[in-house]
């Protein structure tokens, strides 16, 4: 692995705090992490750990109360292009056709159109959505709408893309095919991948690099290289080494989710 | 009787209306009904073929709805950037806000005396009247409108390297679209009731001229006549509208 400072991202002592109903709430301290270019890390923690807010930082949606955030070593002031977000809500334009929705991004640098519709042509037939290309989202299984807002993003040709548990919302059998497709996608086009997921097995079968965060405020608890091979098919999820790797995990996940529940109690 | 179909309510809609209109012609012929207050079905169609006749009729609908089309496009022209500009804008919003809301309780009819010393009993005026009577309510329903966007959606669109401006076009305005219709199709109600108020005071033609001229005439007929093609045109006018929206609105098929 590169490691010679030249971080693609870097979260540098990031602190977030909100002030809500219930007074100042801190969901991040003191937070660092540098990811690397090419680096697929797979954030995984208990819910209201602060994934999302990170996430959040990171696309420049949010601005951090303490620290700061690189991106190729320039700061991120706002939001910006450069790290294209998915949502696991798909957050695709109802109005827009297929097509008009993975043009999106191309159409806001002002490509023109006949380029745009190539290359928008392109990522829906990687994505695997070729014939519908003039259906609007509304038609669209969840799993297809969650492909066409990786196109969308892909098209848009980020250095960096952030994914908020994309698959969460999705069946089982769904998730697994996009998670293959995710996998072939990242080896194909080789973008630097942050990936938050609250399930241990998606962390495992997806990442390069898992990183664990603490309960609230979230910081960094574990930071484990996944050197499992690939593919990852059965036999892999069945060696000691994957078992290993998931115990570790759970360990620590698990230790961080009763802490949280004690923090609810209080 | 169960109605599970469009067709069947038509029937029993159809069927509702020639009762009604056959009682009426009934207790007309029967003489339980001045005819000077309240002429019968039959009178009003024969006034209806006389004035379609003398082309009396079509001239003083087209002219009131042109004055409703005038004025309703220039207010909801004007109405619709304005309310896209200022649902996004917190700053601008505060600055409008007081003037806005003074101006929305104000019935169009206040506005008449004001309009005719300005602009006198011109085609002007009306379109005046008409707009300043559907511009607020119409503003207020596109701020409202902007409001309800999925804030998510802003947010992927500016994460795709979307500008202000290109959020307020490619976003909010269509995301906005179908409550704005929803909106601008009230207003259309209301822009009718504008018109007519303006011409009942003040007009050498159309249907609100119609109805006051015939009063004048104690022609009872002509003023019911003028009534029902109030009713007649607002409901085509409908139509027309409904199926512009659907053109308008693709995805919501």
């Amino acid at each position: 692995m590169d490691t010679l400072g030249r971080a693609k991202i870097s979260v540098q002592a990031v602190t977030k705090s909100f002030s809500g109903k219930r007074g100042q709430v801190t969901a991040l301290k003191e937070l660092s992490l540098d990811v690397q270019d090419g680096e697929f890390v797979v954030i995984v923690g208990a819910s209201g750990c602060g994934k999302t807010t990170l996430l959040n930082l990171v696309a420049g949606f949010e601005k951090p109360s303490q620290g700061r955030i690189l991106l190729d070593e320039e700061p991120v002031t706002g939001i910006t292009p450069e790290c294209g977000m998915i949502f696991q809500q798909y957050a695709l334009f109802p109005w827009k056709t297929v097509q008009a929705n993975v043009e999106f991004g191309l159409k806001m640098k002002r490509m023109p159109v006949k380029q745009r519709r190539e290359r928008a042509a392109r990522f829906i037939d990687i994505v695997g959505l070729k014939g519908f290309e003039k259906t609007y989202p509304h038609h669209l299984s969840g799993g297809m709408k969650q492909r066409v807002s990786i196109a969308r993003s892909l098209a848009n040709d980020p250095k960096v893309m952030l994914l908020d548990e994309p698959f969460a919302a999705l069946d089982a059998m769904t998730r697994q095919v996009l998670q293959e497709q995710l996998v072939r996608i990242y080896e194909k086009h080789r973008k630097t991948i942050i990936f938050i997921t609250h399930s241990i097995d998606e962390a495992l079968l997806l990442s390069s690099r898992i990183v664990v965060m603490t309960a609230r405020p979230g910081r960094i608890a574990q930071d484990i290289v996944n050197d499992l091979p690939h593919p990852r098919n059965a036999t892999v999820q069945l060696s000691s080494r994957y078992m290993e790797l998931k115990r570790t995990i759970w360990d620590s996940v698990q230790a961080e989710v009763m802490k949280s529940m004690e923090v609810e109690a209080d | 009787m169960k109605v599970d179909s469009p067709a069947k309510s038509l029937v029993i809609g159809t069927v509702s209306l020639f009762l009604f209109i056959t009682a009426w012609e009934l207790f007309c012929r029967l003489g339980f009904i001045e005819p000077l207050f309240m002429p019968a079905p039959s009178k009003i169609l024969a006034r209806a073929i006389k004035m379609i006749d003398n082309g009396q009729l079509i001239a003083h609908t087209l002219s009131s709805t042109r004055r409703v089309m005038v004025g309703f496009t220039v207010s909801s022209l004007v109405a619709i950037p304005f309310g896209i500009f200022l649902g996004s804008s917190r700053f601008f919003m505060a600055v409008f806000d007081p003037l806005i809301s003074l101006l929305r309780p104000l019935p169009s009819m206040s506005w008449i005396p004001l309009s005719l010393l300005w602009l006198g009993i011109t085609e002007t005026q009306k379109y005046s009247i008409v707009f300043m009577g559907s511009f607020a309510p119409s503003l207020l329903y596109i701020i409202e409108a902007t409001k309800s966007i999925d804030p998510l959606l802003i947010r992927a669109a500016k994460n795709l390297g979307a500008s202000k401006l290109d959020v307020m076009r490619e976003v909010i305005l269509p995301g906005a679209l179908p409550q704005i219709i929803a909106g601008l199709k009230v207003m259309l109600g209301i822009a009718w009731t504008c018109i007519i108020s303006a011409e009942l005071v003040a007009a050498r033609e159309g249907l609100g001229f119609m109805i006051m001229n015939g009063k004048e005439y104690f022609q009872t007929d002509t003023v019911l006549l003028g009534m029902v093609m109030i009713s007649v045109t607002v409901m085509i006018i409908d139509v027309v509208f409904r199926k512009v929206e659907k053109r308008l609105l693709p995805w919501t098929r």
